[in-house]
């Protein structure tokens, strides 16, 4: 039996996550300024302040309500860039596992495909453009091969957190085609993308606490 | 840092509430919504409205009144608003005619303001849009996001907003904003970086005698690194820059010195005549010219320097009296 993703689980990693993100403003706006104009880590972190507000009111929802409701909140707490690609991604993750309480490995697999297709299509960007594609779409990629041998869990989580991780890291040696770091001479070549490391953490946090669960 | 606030994630709505309190002729919409609309609505007339991140004030709730905007949406500080508040300033604009929304070319505005269209078509509100990308630091591009709106905006709201107030329809207004996008360019440099209120450091940092040649308006990367030098160097640096764009030979036109935020009217007026000595050497005849803080970002030291080439029908607007409290004709 596998790993049954509830509301009450997405709002204890969000928390996590808020704490991580808000633990590590000097390290992302530090990225940020080697590349875009600073203001990625105050938006994810107040972006995600505003979720932890609301986590009660998230706990008792079904899983595509809270997706629906972190994608609205997201949408107009952060603005920018962040809040639309992720607010559009979450409705996306939303309409994906649409009456459904909770997810299990293949539901979640569905609603971050929705997620990482709709961010895709929104931003005009592609793998390999050094933003959080580059997080998110090989740890889809990955998650959905797992699903596809049939493999352990604890392993196949294991691996899509690495994917995520890997993915970051991989941004360092790309050239940016989207958003400001686009308008550096060397395109940010050199940098890790903040948008791609705050993605992967997400990623990491989300497998992390599933890979808890499993062991339980 | 040291900076006049009371709380760093508050400073949107603090300084649109001050804003509209001492102009009585626009409104503060509210928290959450931070949308500056005018105080009257004109029925019957197009609906102008802008809207991006906040830091370049008095862009934009500065430039709501009669005869240029109708609303301005402000996002955080540097980053789109959202679709929410979009949909808001939309509302607060629609006199029943349609609405264009006049925003610059950054990805974050264009995702926001085309999920809004989306949005409002369902309350049977006409929309439309046109994107400024004056910038010429930047190379163009479909590729890419390309080349970014800068200062050149406000030409665009100027002449827009004046052929709404005219009574002109929702396709004659973009036209105007067409044209005015299409001969509009704008070249800028900075000496100092800024601060975000909620970041609370400088995001990035240059040296003592340094400046940066084409940073854009959030401290993103220009073109060049160099030596700080004179006032007409830099006048001649900026203005070859716009030349090696776009023809002004010949032609008549408005300019702008713009200064970023932490720039005195001093040195802009000392550019301004360097400028206008340039052009008056290559026969470009000045036919408007505006130096001050028009496009800001926040307490960043600089300058740009916007031309924009006119004819008749660019000249009568530009001359249409305007009642924005941040540029009054």
């Amino acid at each position: 039996m596998g790993f049954l993703l509830t509301s009450g689980d997405y709002v204890a990693y969000l928390e996590r996550t808020a704490r991580r993100i808000a633990e590590n403003g000097d390290y992302i706006s530090g990225l940020d300024a080697a590349t875009g104009d600073g203001d990625h880590w105050a938006n994810m972190n107040l972006g995600f302040e505003n979720l932890v507000a609301v986590g009660d009111e998230l706990r008792a929802m079904p899983i595509d309500a809270a997706f629906r409701k972190i994608g609205m909140l997201m949408m107009s707490k952060i603005g920018g860039s962040s809040g639309i690609l992720y607010g559009g991604g979450y409705m996306a993750a939303s309409k994906a596992c649409a009456g459904k309480a909770a997810l299990d490995a293949a539901g979640l697999c569905d609603a971050l495909e929705a997620m990482v297709k709709d961010m895709m299509n929104r931003g005009q960007a592609e793998p390999g453009m050094k933003t959080m594609i580059d997080a998110l779409y090989p740890a889809v990629q990955r998650f959905r091969q797992g699903l596809r041998d049939g493999e352990d869990e604890r392993a196949m989580l294991t691996a899509v957190k690495r994917a995520a991780l890997d993915g970051a890291e991989a941004t360092r040696d790309m050239a940016a085609v989207k958003g400001r770091a686009s308008y550096q001479t060397n395109r940010g070549v050199g940098h890790l993308d903040p948008g791609a490391v705050t993605k992967s953490w997400q990623i990491e946090g989300l497998c992390d606490l599933l890979i808890e669960k499993t062991g339980e | 840092m040291k900076k006049i606030i009371n709380n760093p994630n508050e400073v949107v709505s603090d300084m649109l509430r001050g804003m509209a309190k001492a102009n009585p002729k626009i409104r503060y919409l509210g928290e959450g919504v931070e949308v500056i609309a005018r105080a009257e609505k004109t029925p019957g007339k197009v609906g102008l409205i802008t809207g991006g991140g906040s830091g370049h004030e008095p862009s934009f709730g500065g430039y709501v009144g009669k005869g240029m905007l109708d609303a301005a949406v402000a996002g955080n500080v540097f980053s789109s608003p959202s679709p929410d508040r979009i949909i808001e300033g939309v509302k607060a604009a629609d006199g029943g005619a349609g609405v264009l929304m006049v925003i610059m070319n950054y990805s974050g505005d264009i995702m926001n303001f085309q999920m809004a269209r989306e949005m409002v078509e369902f309350d049977g509100i006409k929309t439309d849009i046109a994107v400024v990308k004056d910038d010429v630091a930047v190379e163009d591009s479909t590729w890419t996001t390309g080349r970014r709106g800068i200062a050149g905006t406000l030409f665009v709201h100027k002449v827009a907003g004046a052929a709404a107030e005219m009574g002109r329809s929702l396709p004659e207004v973009k036209a105007a904003a067409e044209k005015t996008i299409a001969n509009v360019r704008t070249m800028g440099m900075a000496m100092t970086p800024c601060i975000l209120p909620a970041v609370g450091k400088p995001g990035f940092t240059l040296g003592e005698d340094e400046c940066e040649i084409g940073m854009g308006i959030h401290g993103e990367p220009g073109i060049n690194r160099e030596k700080m030098s004179s006032a007409k160097e830099l006048a001649a640096k900026l203005l070859q820059k716009i030349f090696d764009d776009c023809d002004y030979a010949g032609s008549e036109v408005a300019v702008m010195v713009n200064g970023l935020g932490g720039t005195p009217l001093m040195e802009q007026y000392i550019l301004y005549d360097e400028v206008e000595n340039i052009l008056r050497e290559k026969g470009i005849r000045i036919y408007k010219a505006f130096v001050g803080n028009y496009m800001t970002s926040l307490e960043m030291a600089g300058v740009s320097v916007t031309l924009l080439k006119l004819d008749d029908e660019l000249k009568a607007y530009l001359d249409y009296p305007s009642e924005a409290p941040a540029f009054r004709v």
